[in-house]
């Protein structure tokens, strides 16, 4: 084999074997730029690689009024896209919060425990509820689920 | 004197502009608007039922989540509290205790609502409930009410607290008092009776024209009768500022409850179970419970009886739903075959229902 022709077969070598790398990463095995996302019965989902953070929305936050408890989902939990996986009291009311996707719970807001105003004071932030490793990540397309700006009409259009 | 057919003309004529005593007389039950917008809504009486509290709760939630129908319903009733008609107790977990059942918000803290160690010692059935809000403790003398609401059939009622306390308000409980507090005057006997010459123009009809009528005004303060006001101040139902129930609510995916105990009446030392909460509306001040509770009857009587009276609370709230809903009144068999889909109401209680017996152990 020429010189020429061995340094083309390792800079493509080296490309591929690159690309493979870059490719197996986990950001990019469930590969998206996915920024957030809402439900109409104002939870929010950010994605990145194959977990969900769920919470509730500033708009949700605002209209519940304060929050005095949250119920802390059990990590290793199942839950069902559309089921409810737990609830936030505020003053007198009791709101199911609802999973936007199916999974398991791998991770829980511990803080909200004895700080629940956190979900007032940031809920897309620091607020967040749970993390929930999908099962179903083609679930991420599905009809219901609405980009900010969608979001932003729905709620327009609702007021 | 009035002849009785233009009575209730007359009087809804009057009510427009001045106040009166309203006549309650089986049209007022029977009567029907055909508004084509008034929601549907199915009304359960569970006055008698049997169901002990905690049943009720059971059933309350079954139909809030899971009703094939999705319907709306007005529900009322008093319980006994701890006497259990469904459920039983051959794990131990619910205990017999015929003097109250404490009943805390699904967020409730017992270490620090209740006076734990009394509670304990004086061995009180402590539930927690599927619904916000805080501690009540439920005896014989508690009235109850509840609406389950869809959003469908209550597209004006935002499906968040506060629209729904001032609908419960501005709807229904806002009837229900105004009417109890005048047959309380009524009933009083210190009625302030004014005359007026009727004009065909705004009120009666032509034929009445230059007579004169006696009417009925509910200026309580010329009649002597000093009987304090509902309003929703803050989250409570109050009369005067004291409050006299405890509103909770659950609210789910295309829809809402909202439940309310009011006091009758109770046994002073229950209240003793419950400490003063941190959080507390600003209208409460410091007050312990005895300064800053009311019971019913204190207020409106007990004329003939406390039964009768009782029977009275829900006869105005029968009155105020049929003047909002389009009702259809449903058996308690019918209402419980929800419970019975979902594998009974022990199967319920035991499973995915969430109000649960509070262990103290």
């Amino acid at each position: 084999m020429s010189a020429a022709a061995t340094m083309m077969l390792r800079t493509a070598s080296k490309r591929c074997f690159m690309q493979a790398a870059r490719l197996n990463t986990p950001s990019f095995t469930t590969s998206r730029m996915f920024s957030m996302k809402f439900l109409d019965s104002h939870e929010y989902i950010k994605v990145d690689g194959d977990i969900a953070t769920v919470g509730i929305s500033d708009h949700a936050q605002g209209q519940l009024g304060e929050v005095v408890y949250v119920e802390i989902p059990e990590i290793d939990e199942e839950v069902e896209k559309g089921d409810s996986f737990t609830n936030v009291e505020s003053v007198k009311a009791a709101s199911d919060v609802y999973a936007p996707v199916s999974g398991t719970i791998v991770e829980v807001n511990e803080d909200l425990d004895s700080s629940p105003e956190i979900l007032n004071d940031d809920p897309e932030g620091k607020g967040w509820i749970a993390k929930i490793k999908m099962s179903d990540p083609s679930e991420l397309d599905s009809d219901d689920l609405m980009d900010e700006e969608a979001y932003k009409k729905f709620l327009e259009e609702s007021s | 004197m009035l002849r009785y057919s233009s009575i209730s003309s007359t009087f809804r004529k009057l009510q427009r502009g001045m106040k009166c005593i309203r006549l309650h007389t089986n049209d007022a039950i029977n009567h029907h608007h055909h508004h084509s917008t008034k929601p549907k809504v199915s009304y359960l009486d569970l006055q008698n039922s049997g169901l002990s509290a905690i049943e009720r709760l059971c059933l309350e939630e079954a139909l809030l989540r899971h009703d094939p129908l999705n319907r709306s319903w007005a529900i009322v009733g008093t319980h006994e509290p701890t006497e259990q008609m469904h459920l039983h107790n051959e794990d131990g977990k619910i205990r017999d205790n015929n003097s109250c059942l404490i009943i805390l918000g699904i967020g409730g803290k017992p270490e620090l609502l209740l006076d734990v160690d009394k509670v304990k010692k004086d061995n009180v059935l402590t539930v927690k409930r599927f619904s916000g809000g805080g501690t009540v403790v439920i005896d014989r003398n508690s009235l109850w009410t509840t609406f389950i609401g869809r959003t469908e059939d209550f597209p004006n009622v935002d499906p968040y607290p506060r629209s729904i306390m001032s609908w419960s308000a501005n709807e229904i409980f806002d009837k229900v008092f105004q009417n109890m507090k005048y047959d309380t005057i009524h009933k009083s006997g210190k009625v302030l009776k004014k005359t007026m010459v009727v004009d065909a123009k705004s009120c009666g009809t032509a034929q009445d024209s230059g007579k004169t009528i006696t009417y009925i005004a509910n200026d309580d303060s010329s009649a002597g009768v000093d009987i304090p006001d509902f309003r929703l101040e803050e989250n409570d139902y109050i009369l005067g500022d004291r409050k006299m129930g405890g509103n909770a609510q659950a609210i789910v995916k295309g829809g809402w409850l909202h439940h309310t105990s009011f006091l009758f009446d109770y046994e002073d030392e229950n209240m003793g179970y419950l400490t003063l909460p941190n959080k507390r509306p600003e209208y409460r001040g410091d007050r312990s419970h005895d300064d800053f509770l009311v019971k019913l009857k204190s207020v409106y009587g007990s004329d003939p009886d406390d039964d009768s009276a009782k029977r009275a609370f829900f006869y105005h709230v029968k009155c105020a739903a049929f003047d909002s809903f389009e009702m259809e009144e449903v058996l308690l068999k019918d209402a419980m075959k929800v419970v019975d889909n979902l594998g009974g109401m022990q199967a319920w209680f035991d499973g995915k229902c969430r109000t649960k017996v509070v262990d103290f152990e």
